[in-house]
């Protein structure tokens, strides 16, 4: 008896355990993460569209749009420089081009593939930055937040995404262009042209100028001007010259911006953020992973700072022979030889992002992407051959202590104009997409590689650069010639 | 039986207050009468035992009094197990006659939550025995699974000391989830978490050292029998966990033998490196070198014409006269002027390396109480200098009884290991650089050592100019680079049982396993990374620890009615949690190398994460049988795991499997050929949850953004989110038998099975435009199917004894969906994309154009198809092959050019015994796997940019000298003309081996010269690969640098290799 009131007991006993166990095992198995943010519980207060913002901007450093292509050896992905002065007759990766810089110089010599992984990296990045945008302005128009904070909010993801797809419309072509969030894994993508992208590019740079504030609460926000100005840009590409002049007499009468006295005082980590700077990619160096590496990259030699000397984005002598003689702007942009021990070594290299960098691939150089000098220039180019073109024009040559031009110096107003943007904004990332604006991408680069005595052919096709091949696996269609 | 069981325990207990020790003799015979020498004689959980002699004569001395379990075991014979009862002092003689029979079917093999006979096993189980164990004299258990037991693939990738083999049981079902199969100790779940080991930050995931490995805390030494469940219906048990089978793992515990049984064990020897790849010496690379820049300077300016506009009438194809300044036309003035110097890089980085494993137990264990306790230290060093793995191991199993109703026990393991390592599993531009690359690649010119005796860093490293590659002084990288992993961790568990009434037995057991590294990295100063003239010191110090937690209530319930119906049942409730932390601190800036801990430097990065997931389980399981003739098993398991989406958080594994024994059937009766028959057939359900923890969960990215010199926080997305995200389902089948035949001298089982992985875990690539490149989705199905054979034969047995043992297993691996449109993935790998994934073919498989022969004239070339990839290929570039037929070669054309996963594996191990004299030497095999090899971009591409593999002393020269048909010519800029060196066919290379893997000679002592000191001696000297035969021209066909990636399995860039040990050592008991 006693025996069976035990087993009783005891089985009672697991039972009840048994009942507790189940009971709690809902809970037991959701567990939220614990050192990671997730989308359940953000996006809901000012701070954390805030947060989100820093995020959209964050996209820009990436290693596949302005940042730089890092070490190789660890994973680099390409950037912008590779895709646009690479690509023009401005620089090239050397003779020495086997291993794992032929990939490089690939992209110099139109002869990357669809599996190119550096237009996989710029294509890959620019999305990103496009996808953090979309994701930003989605939650936050549904955000229950005062109108001001999220016009200015909506404006800044607006004018970041805006430069994305410019930068994607001119080097892919035909791309899809989503303007919200995805949530699908496999959404439907419908390609634009590239006139059809900048045409949207329009409406979203003047909504994005409507929005924004003209004063920059901390150094490297987008303004007012950041967005006018790109839209500037992106009127000239559709040929609407009298828009692109509006938009851009905006930024020049603000009063907000002008010319530096001097070229050299635009580069180094001390001159950052100056009043020439209309909009510009922040880094900082010190180990926290926000620094650039341009410095390293474009070095020749690895003795010349901390760290190694990648010796990529060379200058053509194309390049050098560009420069007139007494330019100013020639020894801050580049020069042909290093001295090193005493010893001298000739290879070109650019000098507008050399510093100490605290480690390798760690600078604190920015880099800046619109600057006033550009905009007096577009704004020459907008308005057309005519006292005031020559005045914004001159008043750039003057500062690199050369003559004044004007309709007699020999040459066109638009060979003229060209070649002062190639000097002025040499290594700046604009002159594949002048070249590209101004019609002379392919006579240009056939007469620059016929004089390099490559025997390169530039079509059309090498207009823009094949989408990668995943993208095309994934449903898009190719571009012409790949 | 039971009543004299019954009988035997009353006098035992009679008898168990005197102290006192006996002493068993006797003759051991045959059915025939003819004395067996050399056969195991020893006491049944203990170690108490001995041999007998040429005579069939032994003798057991200081036996405790009680009841004792005679053992005699030998191969080829029915293991013979006798009830003995010793008194105070007495003699007891007891003969032992052996009947031929091995297969009695009572052997109990352990299986989840519970144990079995042999005979009532109706999965696919396979045992592996303390015998294959012992003869391996290695590190980890895993290594004797290694061509011993069919059906699992052991990868051994890595010869780096205390690196994790890979383990595959049937192939691998998942792409991206893991493959690594289920360990359970002792009814313990323990977690191969690689992950905890933390990362280095800034080195690329393809270069990092292999993971240390988690399980080398586990001492084979300590290993009883290994159990490995195959089928579906033996895992699911294991539910969610056991897709891909579950290697279940039983210590050693206390035997009933009264008086206290010490066992000492230990071997000592050294290890030199196993298969060395055969590099240039330097006349070969300088006439291989001369003749890259001749070829591409004669192609691109055509010097040898005098119409031609860079005529150079003073040509020399051995020297730089009148060459243009292009380095890649010009030869490195070290090979004009050679000095004669000729290093050999290869037998500077490798040494000769001790290793040593030395083992103590002792046990003892009464009727009520009982206990084992272990301790061993295992010393290896690596082959390349500063490698070194050292454990330190002690583990206490106590097991009692109280008031006969109630059971309890305590198991637990402490151990400490301590792994320096060298970053050797890299290509010579990693970060830090891989020194195995970094030596091959070395021009055999250049002096390693400077006048003064420093290592010669700045003399251009191997940079010899004029267009040729750098690498870092692989002896430089071994002195400058410091890295440690400790990991220390303790498990085991505490259980009670209770005996409610006759049959059913509730059991609760609390298990813990707490686990600890603690990495340090330090590059110094000293170190120059290639051309570098200063270095970049940099720390780094990281700590992961893990509290895993899991508690287990089973009810077992076991009766027999009408004398023929047998029924067990097994129901459950399991609960598990595991809490993983992992931080690291990351350091700069240091002035010199004196202190080479973050503290000596300025800390620059820091890092911390918290991460948990737990698991829910009920389970249950039927075994039925009729006499032992037809049997029936049913498994159920449900288990909840946090690691999936809210609305899937619960699976449901159901299994159902029978056998029948034919041999048991009368009509088999006069069959005399056939001592048994069993036939199997299994289905089941299984899972697979090795996804990460929070895989459902849309997580947002932390980062910065500047803003002038400030940084503020930035978030962005980082994942989709998947509600939905659910297991990964394997169905299996199984068809298998056991048979044994002319009266068990020829035994073995057969098994075919078919297994479709569904609902895969697949991180599926998604546009770029949604901001993500891919999306963890369930999707897809991969198929296994394979055969396993098992053989073994006696084919002698007297006083020369001599067994077989053979095995056999295929499997193929094949997609057959991906989901949506079925769309390839291609997978980018150490060297941009050369694997494909894409229905029809195995995952992972190697991708890219196919070499079609040697062009050998122009003709050739001109009436090949248009290659778009080369711009002006010449006789003796590569032709490549047109896939699609269209005249074309382009990117269409490249195409599956083979797969890690081998067509079979095999082993044959065979077993000779003469006297004291044991021998044993064991072949294992794999055929049919192919390797990518990625050191090929560089050394095998005839560029010439540095030191080659000697292949290339065959390469095409002319079409009067064609080489060996299958290597290009030498060319410096072969991108630009016949862009031989694209992903191609050539870089993959048969990784089909045959290796002598283990040869063990031993010698036990007569027992009358240890009687005074001990109570048996064996000594023994073993090999370990001591042979591999192979075309693979790398150190080690079974490489495969992102082990645990399936998606780019199989590349070699740069790998430390295996290693040839010999070792001499002693098995003593007190």
């Amino acid at each position: 008896m006693m025996k069976i009131n035990k087993i009783i007991r005891i089985n009672s006993w697991l039972i009840i355990l048994c009942a507790f166990i189940i009971s709690c095992s809902d809970e037991f198995t959701f567990l939220a993460p614990h050192s990671q943010r997730n989308v359940d519980n953000f996006y809901q207060t000012k701070v954390d569209f805030e947060t989100a913002l820093n995020g959209v901007y964050d996209a820009l450093q990436s290693g596949g749009a302005y940042g730089n292509q890092s070490d190789v050896a660890t994973g680099g992905t390409g950037g912008y420089w590779m895709m646009t002065e690479m690509r023009s007759d401005n620089t090239d990766q050397g003779g020495d081009v086997t291993g794992l810089a032929a990939a490089v110089a690939e992209l110099n010599e139109f002869a990357e593939t669809p599996l190119s992984e550096y237009t996989l990296g710029a294509w890959v990045g620019s999305y990103q930055g496009v996808a953090r945008a979309n994701t930003l302005i989605t939650r936050i128009t549904s955000a229950d937040l005062d109108n001001a904070f999220k016009n200015q909010v909506i404006g800044e993801a607006l004018f970041v995404r805006s430069l994305f797809y410019y930068n994607l419309a001119m080097l892919f072509g035909n791309i899809p262009m989503p303007l919200e969030e995805i949530l699908e894994t496999n959404p439907k993508q419908t390609q634009l042209s590239e006139s059809q992208i900048l045409t949207q590019l329009v409406t979203d740079l003047t909504d994005a100028a409507a929005k924004m504030s003209g004063t920059q609460s901390k150094a490297g926000q987008a303004t007012k001007w950041s967005a006018l100005t790109l839209l500037g840009r992106v009127q000239l590409h559709l040929g609407n010259k009298t828009e692109a002049a509006s938009a851009l007499n905006q930024v020049i009468t603000s009063g907000n911006f002008s010319l530096l006295n001097n070229y050299s005082d635009l580069w180094g980590p001390s001159n950052e953020n100056g009043n020439e700077s209309i909009f510009e990619i922040q880094f900082v160096a010190g180990g926290l992973g926000e620094g650039s590496g341009f410095t390293n990259s474009f070095s020749p030699s690895a003795d010349l700072q901390t760290g190694e000397g990648g010796g990529r984005n060379r200058p053509t002598t194309d390049m050098v022979d560009a420069y007139e003689s007494g330019d100013l702007r020639f020894k801050v942009s580049m020069d042909t030889m290093y001295v090193l021990n005493g010893d001298t070594s000739y290879q070109r290299h650019i000098k507008k992002y050399e510093s100490n960098p605290f480690a390798n691939f760690d600078a604190d150089n920015n880099f800046i992407v619109f600057r006033y000098a550009d905009v007096l220039l577009m704004a020459a180019e907008a308005l057309g051959e005519g006292a005031q073109a020559y005045t914004y024009i001159n008043q750039i040559r003057t500062r690199a202590g050369l003559s004044n031009i004007s309709s007699s110096s020999p040459g066109s107003f638009g060979d003229n104009l060209l070649q002062e943007r190639r000097v002025e904004l040499a290594f700046e990332n604009h002159r594949w997409y002048d070249l590209l604006r101004f019609g002379t991408a392919v006579s240009t680069m056939n007469a620059h590689f016929a004089g390099q005595g490559f025997s390169i052919t530039v079509t059309d096709n090498g207009l823009i650069f094949p989408i990668p091949q995943r993208e095309i696996d994934l449903g898009l269609t190719q571009n012409p010639g790949y | 039986m039971k009543k004299i069981r019954f009988i035997t325990i009353i006098i035992n207990l009679l008898f168990a207050v005197l102290c006192a020790q006996g002493t068993v003799e006797g003759k051991i015979t045959d059915e025939s009468g003819l004395p067996i020498s050399g056969a195991n004689v020893y006491l049944k959980n203990s170690d108490i035992g001995s041999i007998s002699d040429s005579d069939g004569n032994y003798k057991l001395n200081s036996l405790p009094q009680g009841e004792l379990f005679l053992v005699v075991d030998f191969i080829g014979y029915e293991k013979s197990e006798n009830i003995v009862i010793i008194s105070s002092d007495e003699i007891r003689t007891i003969n032992v006659i052996l009947t031929t029979s091995v297969l009695s079917g009572q052997e109990v093999v352990v299986v989840g939550y519970g144990t079995l006979q042999r005979r009532e096993v109706t999965g696919s189980i396979s045992r592996i025995s303390d015998l294959a164990l012992r003869e391996a004299r290695t590190l980890g258990f895993e290594e004797a699974l290694q061509g011993n037991v069919s059906g699992v693939d052991v990868q051994e990738y890595s010869g780096e000391p205390g690196a994790a083999p890979n383990i595959r049981i049937r192939g691998a079902g998942s792409i991206s989830a893991g493959n690594e199969p289920l360990y359970v100790v002792d009814g313990f779940p323990i977690s191969k978490n690689l992950g905890l080991q933390g990362s280095l930050f800034r080195r690329r995931a393809a270069f990092k050292p292999p993971s240390s490995n988690p399980l080398a805390v586990i001492s084979p030494d300590d290993i009883e029998s290994i159990e490995i469940l195959k089928d579906a219906s033996a895992a699911a048990i294991y539910g969610s966990r056991g897709a891909n089978g579950v290697v279940i793992i039983t210590t050693k515990r206390a035997g009933k033998t009264g008086v206290p049984v010490i066992k000492f064990s230990s071997y000592s020897g050294s290890q030199t490196v196993s298969n060395k790849a055969s590099m240039m010496n330097a006349e070969e690379i300088i006439a291989y070198t001369k003749d890259a820049r001749n070829n591409n300077y004669l192609q691109t300016y055509d010097p040898t014409n005098s119409a031609s506009a860079n005529y150079n009438a003073s040509y020399n194809p051995n020297d730089n006269t009148g060459r243009p300044s292009g380095g890649n036309y010009r030869i490195p003035e070290k090979y004009i002027n050679w000095d004669g110097t000729d290093t050999d890089w290869l037998d500077l980085i490798f040494t000769d390396a001790p290793v040593s494993n030395n083992t103590f137990s002792i046990s003892n264990g009464t009727e009520n109480f009982g206990y084992a306790i272990s301790g061993g230290y295992f010393d290896q060093s690596g082959l390349i200098k500063n490698s070194s793995f050292k454990r330190y191991n002690a583990s206490t199993r106590i097991n009692g009884k109280f008031k006969e109703r109630l059971g309890y026990g305590l198991n637990l393991n402490t151990v400490f290991t301590k792994n320096s390592r060298v970053p050797a599993n890299a290509p010579y531009f990693g970060r830090p650089p891989g020194i195995v690359y970094s030596a091959m690649v070395h021009s055999p010119v250049i002096k390693p050592y400077n006048s003064d005796g420093t290592i010669n860093q700045l003399d251009g490293q191997s940079y010899l100019g004029n267009g040729t590659t750098s690498a870092s002084n692989p002896l430089a990288i071994i002195e400058g680079i410091k890295e440690e992993l400790n990991n220390h961790r303790s498990y085991g568990n505490i259980y009670a049982d209770i005996n409610i009434i006759p049959g059913l037995t509730f059991k609760s057991s609390a298990g813990l396993d707490l686990n600890n590294y603690m990495g340090s990295f330090y590059r110094s100063n000293s170190l120059l990374y290639r051309t570098s003239k200063s270095g970049d010191p940099y720390a780094q110090s990281s700590s992961g620890s893990s509290f895993n937690w899991l508690w287990e209530n089973t009810v077992n319930y076991k009766t027999t009615f009408s004398n023929v119906h047998n029924l067990s049942m097994l129901a459950g409730y399991t609960a598990q949690k595991e809490i993983v932390e992992i931080s690291s601190l990351v350091a700069r800036i240091f002035p010199d190398d004196q202190v080479s801990t973050i503290s000596g430097g300025t800390v620059t990065e820091g890092d911390g994460t918290k991460e948990e997931w737990s698991l829910a389980s009920i389970l249950g399981r039927l075994n039925y049988n009729y006499d032992y003739k037809y049997l029936l098993t049913l498994a159920v398991r449900s288990d909840r795991s946090s690691r999936f989406g809210k609305n899937n958080q619960t699976g449901i594994f159901p299994s159902f499997s029978a056998a029948w024994r034919i041999h048991e059937e009368s009509f088999m009766k006069s069959l005399d050929m056939v001592s048994e028959l069993k036939i199997r057939a299994s289905y089941g359900v299984t899972g697979n949850f090795q996804i990460p923890n929070y895989g459902s969960i849309g997580l947002l990215g932390q980062g910065l953004y500047p803003s002038g010199d400030n940084t503020d926080p930035a978030i962005y997305p980082q994942t989709f989110s998947n509600a939905d995200l659910g297991w990964e389902t394997t169905i299996q089948t199984n068809f298998g038998s056991d048979f044994a035949l002319f009266e068990d001298r020829i035994y073995g089982s057969f098994d075919t099975y078919n297994s479709d992985t569904e609902d895969l875990l697949l991180f599926v690539g998604v546009p770029a435009s949604t901001g993500f490149t891919t999306a963890l989705k369930n999707i897809g199905k991969v198929n296994n199917k394979g055969l396993e054979f098992n053989l073994t034969s006696r084919n002698l047995s007297g006083e020369l004894s001599w067994s077989t043992d053979f095995n056999y297993s295929t499997n193929k691996n094949e997609v057959i969906e991906l989901g949506g449109n079925n769309e390839p993935i291609y997978s980018r790998g150490s060297a941009g994309v050369r694997h494909v994934t894409r229905v029809g073919d195995a995952v992972g498989s190697y991708y890219g154009y196919v070499v079609d022969g040697v062009y050998q004239n122009q003709s050739e070339i001109d009436s090949a198809p248009t290659d778009i990839l080369a711009k002006a290929p010449r006789p003796g570039d590569f032709r490549f092959k047109d896939i699609n037929g269209d005249g074309i070669i382009n990117t269409d054309d490249r195409t599956v050019t083979g797969s890690y996963n081998p067509d079979y594996i095999w082993g044959i191990t065979n077993r000779l015994k003469y006297k004291n004299f044991d021998f044993s030497i064991f072949f294992q095999g794999v055929e049919g796997r192919e390797i990518l090899n990625l050191t090929a971009r560089h050394m095998k591409n005839g560029e010439a940019n540095f030191n080659s593999y000697d292949v290339l002393n065959n390469r095409w020269v002319s079409e009067s000298d064609p080489g060996d048909g299958q290597t290009p010519r030498a060319d410096r800029s072969t991108g630009t003309h016949g862009n031989n060196n694209r992903p191609s066919s050539y870089q993959v290379e048969d990784g089909s081996y045959l290796r002598l893997k283990n040869l063990t000679i031993g010698y036990t002592l007569p027992s009358s010269i240890p009687e005074k000191y001990a109570e048996s001696i064996r000594v023994f000297f073993t090999a370990r690969n001591l042979a591999t035969w192979t075309d693979y021209i790398g150190f080690n066909p079974e490489v495969s640098l992102q082990s645990q990636n399936m998606l780019t399995q199989g590349e070699d860039y740069g790998a430390y290799p295996l290693s040839v040990s010999l070792v001499f050592g002693l098995n003593v008991t007190f």
